[in-house]
């Protein structure tokens, strides 16, 4: 009998043996597949944070359509209930169109109403051409650290030349009416949830008021914060870099300059991405908001605005930069 | 002791023939390693459809990976789900972060058997079931696939149509979408093999 157990034993074994083979490991046949390199999805959801934009580029073929608000002071001498926390006194609206002509560049155009102050700030009536390009994609392993986007916006002033040498509105010739902002937006999406941006900024305005610099350096840095999959915190501050020079003089006029700082909740729904922000600065444009925010959050002199886009696929069809 | 004897040869019938399974259906010129039956596909072709209120939703990769072991039936497919196409990038994007979440779980991978293997040296068509674990987003269930083997010329290829259900592997719709998305889709699958070039090297 103990012979009779022990064949047993022997049988098991093999039938083990036999069930192993079965069920080999095919998958090892394809284990380098498992490195793939892919860019980052989704660093951001919205083009834009709350003053910054971000460094994301529309798919190929898609169209945005923008609509962006700023209101009058929330409170302080100029708001609280009498403007309805300052939706009657509406400081600047935007409307605008963006095109990804492919996944790397996007061109936009717009018009923007302008913020002026009336010391350091007379504009309106904005027109305005941008053109996004993508120049470097964060990768999934690492292989890219971050993202890489130029920022290009070109505006254009329409209102009436008022030969007034204290005002920047003094225009002469086409060129005068001319603002250019150089952004370099580089991004990187640090978790599932977290992405942050810096900002490197030059402005150059045709036109300025007196000791108001033509050529101006700023440094922007934003974030986003995801709190589920359709809601985010979204922030951003600029810094720019004014000379004494320039401040001392518009002190003595009774105007300081603040940086802006914006906080927004952003809710995404899928082909809609809409804001509701916070900030200090009454403009939209970055050759106005930059050099110009003089209200400050502490006063009272924030507003609440709104930033609502919605995508249109226009080519319907598997985008190029899907294929590898 | 005879019925001992009797036992230990009955078992020992029964149990040769399924260890000679694996080298019984080899050419000549594999020698004795199992894997010589291994026939592999790199561009398996995977689709899958769902019918939407506002707009059916359909997407598809045409790399994906599959092996089949024609001598014990073992199949195996793996697909990344970065490589699945859309009409519309805004829904490729949706579909990879929100719903696949294809950063934390970038494949979905099937491994098998067919439950009888036909005999694939002559040319037909071959109904079978395919059983296994299905592995999407992370959460691996097991099917049971009608599939069909077809062999043409010596070449086979495979083709399974089958549902599979969102809230089975934990995909989980925002609230906001709801009502634009099925909670089903229908998977088909293609995938057409060869012999593995590596494997051939040896002989």
């Amino acid at each position: 009998m103990k012979d009779f157990t022990h064949s047993l034993w022997l049988l098991a074994c093999l039938c083990c043996c036999h069930a192993a083979l079965a069920q080999e490991d095919l998958s090892r046949l394809f284990t380098d597949s498992s490195s793939v390199q892919l860019p980052v999805l989704a660093t951001f959801k919205g083009t834009t944070l709350v003053n910054l934009q971000t460094s994301k580029t529309l798919h190929a073929h898609d169209l945005l359509f923008i609509v962006g608000h700023r209101f009058g002071d929330f409170a302080g001498a100029n708001g609280g209930g009498k403007t309805f926390f300052g939706m009657d006194a509406i400081s600047d609206v935007l409307i605008g169109f963006e095109y990804g002509l492919s996944h790397r560049l996007t061109l936009g155009i717009g018009r923007d109403k302008g913020a002026p102050n009336g010391i350091s700030e007379y504009q309106t009536q904005l027109f305005y051409l941008t053109g996004k390009y993508r120049l470097l994609e964060q990768t999934t392993r690492n292989q890219i650290p971050i993202s890489l986007t130029l920022f290009v916006r070109n505006v254009f002033s329409a209102v009436k030349a008022q030969p007034i040498p204290a005002s920047n509105i003094h225009f002469t010739q086409f060129t005068d009416r001319l603002s250019e902002t150089f952004q370099l937006l580089l991004a990187r999406k640090f978790s599932e949830r977290f992405s942050a941006e810096l900002v490197p900024t030059y402005i150059y305005r045709a036109t300025t008021t007196p000791e108001d610099p033509h050529h101006l350096l700023a440094l922007g840095a934003g974030l986003r914060w995801k709190i589920n999959k359709r809601m985010a915190l979204i922030a951003d501050y600029v810094q720019p870099f004014r000379n004494t020079q320039s401040r001392d003089y518009y002190r003595t006029l009774g105007l300081r300059f603040y940086p802006p700082l914006g906080i927004g909740w952003e809710i995404e729904t899928g082909g809609h991405v809409f804001h509701i922000e916070f900030t200090n600065a009454t403009s939209i444009l970055e050759n106005q908001f930059i050099p110009n925010t003089t209200t400050t959050w502490t006063n009272g002199q924030f507003r609440w605005g709104f930033n609502l886009t919605r995508t249109f696929t226009l080519k319907k069809g598997a985008a190029e930069e899907w294929k590898q | 002791m005879f019925a001992k004897w009797f036992l230990l040869t009955l078992m020992g019938a029964l149990m040769f023939p399924t260890i000679d399974t694996p080298t019984s259906t080899q050419t000549p010129g594999n020698s004795s390693s199992p894997i010589a039956d291994v026939l592999i596909c790199r561009n398996a072709h995977i689709s899958f459809y769902s019918p939407a209120p506002i707009e059916d939703i359909k997407a598809e990769s045409d790399q994906a990976v599959s092996a089949l072991n024609t001598a014990n039936g073992n199949i195996y497919f793996k697909v990344l789900i970065r490589s699945f196409t859309f009409r519309r990038s805004l829904m490729q994007e949706h579909f990879n972060e929100d719903f696949m979440e294809s950063d934390q779980y970038p494949f979905a991978e099937f491994k098998g058997n067919i439950v009888q293997v036909p005999d694939l040296s002559k040319d037909g068509s071959y109904p079978v079931q395919v059983q296994g674990n299905l592995t999407i987003h992370g959460v691996t269930k097991a099917y049971t696939v009608p599939a069909t083997l077809t062999v043409k010329n010596q070449q086979v290829s495979g083709h399974a149509v089958f549902n599979v259900k969102l809230a089975d592997h934990h995909i989980q719709i925002p609230r906001l979408l709801m009502k634009d998305i099925a909670e089903q889709v229908q998977v088909t699958v293609d995938a057409t093999y060869t012999p593995d070039p590596a494997q051939q090297t040896h002989h």
